[in-house]
């Protein structure tokens, strides 16, 4: 296995690797959550967000291009999904792309968006960054997730770092036959490695549910204890809680 | 006394109708330790998979401690038979080895703080005491295949079988397992085509080719014939 990077950050030692995962949880819906529920136009509540989740990152020394980087991906999607709303919005015109004018409000709404997402993203980039996906799973338990979804995450899990690791030794094969030197070859190789990797996480699949049934497992997804609470850490997120709450209240009653 | 584990007559086709076992017939004595030899293909995993139901056949039988191997003692038999697979990728299937070791405990009805107990203490056993918080690929070849031993060795079975142990280990991590493999008191049932591993774990053997068992006898008659080993595809694993 030639990568490890998924987890890099979830061993540097920081207050907030050092709180529970389900306090790092608990705060990362917190802050999405208080995002969501901001009123339109609720600049200000909103930078304090994001101020914060500023705060927590650089407590957690997670470097800035690291959280970008990670960020990037979805946040292409959210930026795709919202442009509608720059034309859709009924408003004055502000400009024009072509055949379709940009309202004053639709403007408005879709940086709001992008304003919220960045938060929530922000929150979450931190979380997956700090927390190794076990200690995720241990987070979900005691949240009383239902245990068939976590187990399930889990196995999932395991299945994508055996999945890569299948497809790293196809394409090395692949090459050391000199494969993929063009580009029409290169996607021929990908889809080649593509196809033969799905075929290969099909008979593993089969193969890992024998090793389950071999050991007892009859259907039923049973799982050890989850995590216990830390009355400091309790204080901590209720203190999370209790600000991103006003700062919505905030917004909502302020003129 | 009745035997830990029986195979009467047992035949066995895989669904595309190939024949994968021909009315093989041997039992093991409680705390034997047995190895069964054959190249590839020539059904040892097969047999394997029908010591705890994971097949079965209405060919022949297959006695576990004096009880038929069926849909109705499958369960039971599965806490008499730890089987280790050839990959032990396939056996790790989740997040944490802590996790992976407790998987067999709490499918047994045991409570989670004594299922985790019981997979620590079995960590410790395998001097794995400090992986447990691992994800298995974190682990080196040698560790995951102990770790893969260890998540059947936690549910204290009568019957060890493992496929292909020694399979894609280092000298050092081969020595380790063997070493550790030897000290055990449960009845071993070891199928492999390494014959050195074979020689250092197990008094006897069992030889298969083609699924038919061409020969039961003590391991060093075994490996002394050189005809038979010639004919059973063996000969090389010898030169090895």
């Amino acid at each position: 296995m030639s990568f490890h990077h998924l987890d890099q950050y979830a061993t540097t030692a920081s207050p907030i690797t050092r709180a529970t995962p389900t306090a790092r949880v608990v705060g990362t819906v917190t802050l999405a959550c208080g995002a969501a529920l901001l009123p339109l136009g609720a600049w200000i509540p909103l930078l304090a967000l994001f101020t914060l989740v500023v705060f927590i990152a650089a407590v957690a020394h997670l470097p800035a291009r690291a959280i970008i980087a990670r960020m990037s991906g979805p946040f292409v999607f959210v930026l795709v999904a919202s442009a509608g709303l720059l034309f859709l919005v009924p408003g004055n015109a502000v400009g024009r792309i072509g055949p379709v004018t940009i309202s004053d409000a639709g403007l408005e709404r879709f940086g709001f968006v992008l304003g919220r997402a960045t938060v929530a993203l922000g929150a979450a980039v931190v979380l997956v960054s700090t927390t190794t996906f076990p200690q995720l799973l241990g987070a979900f338990r005691q949240l009383r997730l239902p245990v068939v979804v976590t187990t399930s995450l889990a196995l999932a899990y395991r299945l994508v770092y055996l999945l890569v690791d299948e497809m790293e030794r196809l394409q090395r094969a692949a090459k050391s036959r000199n494969a993929g030197g063009g580009n029409a070859s290169r996607r021929r190789l990908l889809i080649g490695v593509t196809a033969a990797g799905l075929a290969r996480a099909f008979a593993r699949g089969e193969r890992t549910h024998r090793a389950m049934l071999a050991r007892g497992y009859q259907g039923e997804v049973v799982a050890l204890e989850s995590l216990r609470w830390d009355a400091l850490q309790g204080v901590l997120v209720a203190g999370l809680v209790v600000v991103v709450l006003a700062t919505v209240l905030f917004a909502h009653v302020a003129p | 006394m009745t035997p830990i584990l029986a195979f009467e007559a047992v035949s066995f086709d895989y669904p595309d109708g190939t024949p994968a076992l021909e009315r093989v017939t041997f039992s093991v004595e409680r705390g034997e330790h047995v190895a069964l030899l054959g190249p590839t293909g020539s059904g040892k995993s097969t047999l394997l998979q029908h010591l705890n139901g994971l097949l079965m056949t209405d060919r022949g039988v297959v006695r576990i401690d004096g009880e038929n191997v069926n849909q109705n003692s499958v369960r039971a038999v599965r806490r008499k038979v730890g089987l280790v697979f050839q990959d032990p990728n396939d056996q790790l299937f989740l997040p944490t080895l802590l996790e992976d070791v407790a998987f067999g405990p709490l499918n047994d009805g045991k409570r989670p703080a004594e299922a985790e107990a019981l997979a620590n203490r079995t960590l410790q056993e395998l001097g794995l005491d400090t992986a447990g918080n691992r994800a298995a690929h974190h682990l080196s070849g040698g560790e995951r295949r102990l770790a893969a031993l260890a998540t059947v060795l936690v549910s204290r079975p009568q019957v060890l079988a493992l496929d292909e142990p020694t399979g894609d280990l280092d000298a050092r991590s081969r020595m380790r397992l063997v070493r550790l493999l030897r000290q055990r008191d449960e009845t071993l049932l070891v199928a492999t085509h390494d014959l050195g591993a074979a020689q250092a774990l197990c008094h006897r053997g069992i030889v298969l080719h083609h699924g038919t068992v061409v020969a039961d006898a003590r391991l060093e008659n075994i490996l002394a014939d050189h005809d038979l080993l010639e004919r059973s595809g063996l000969a090389a694993a010898l030169d090895d």
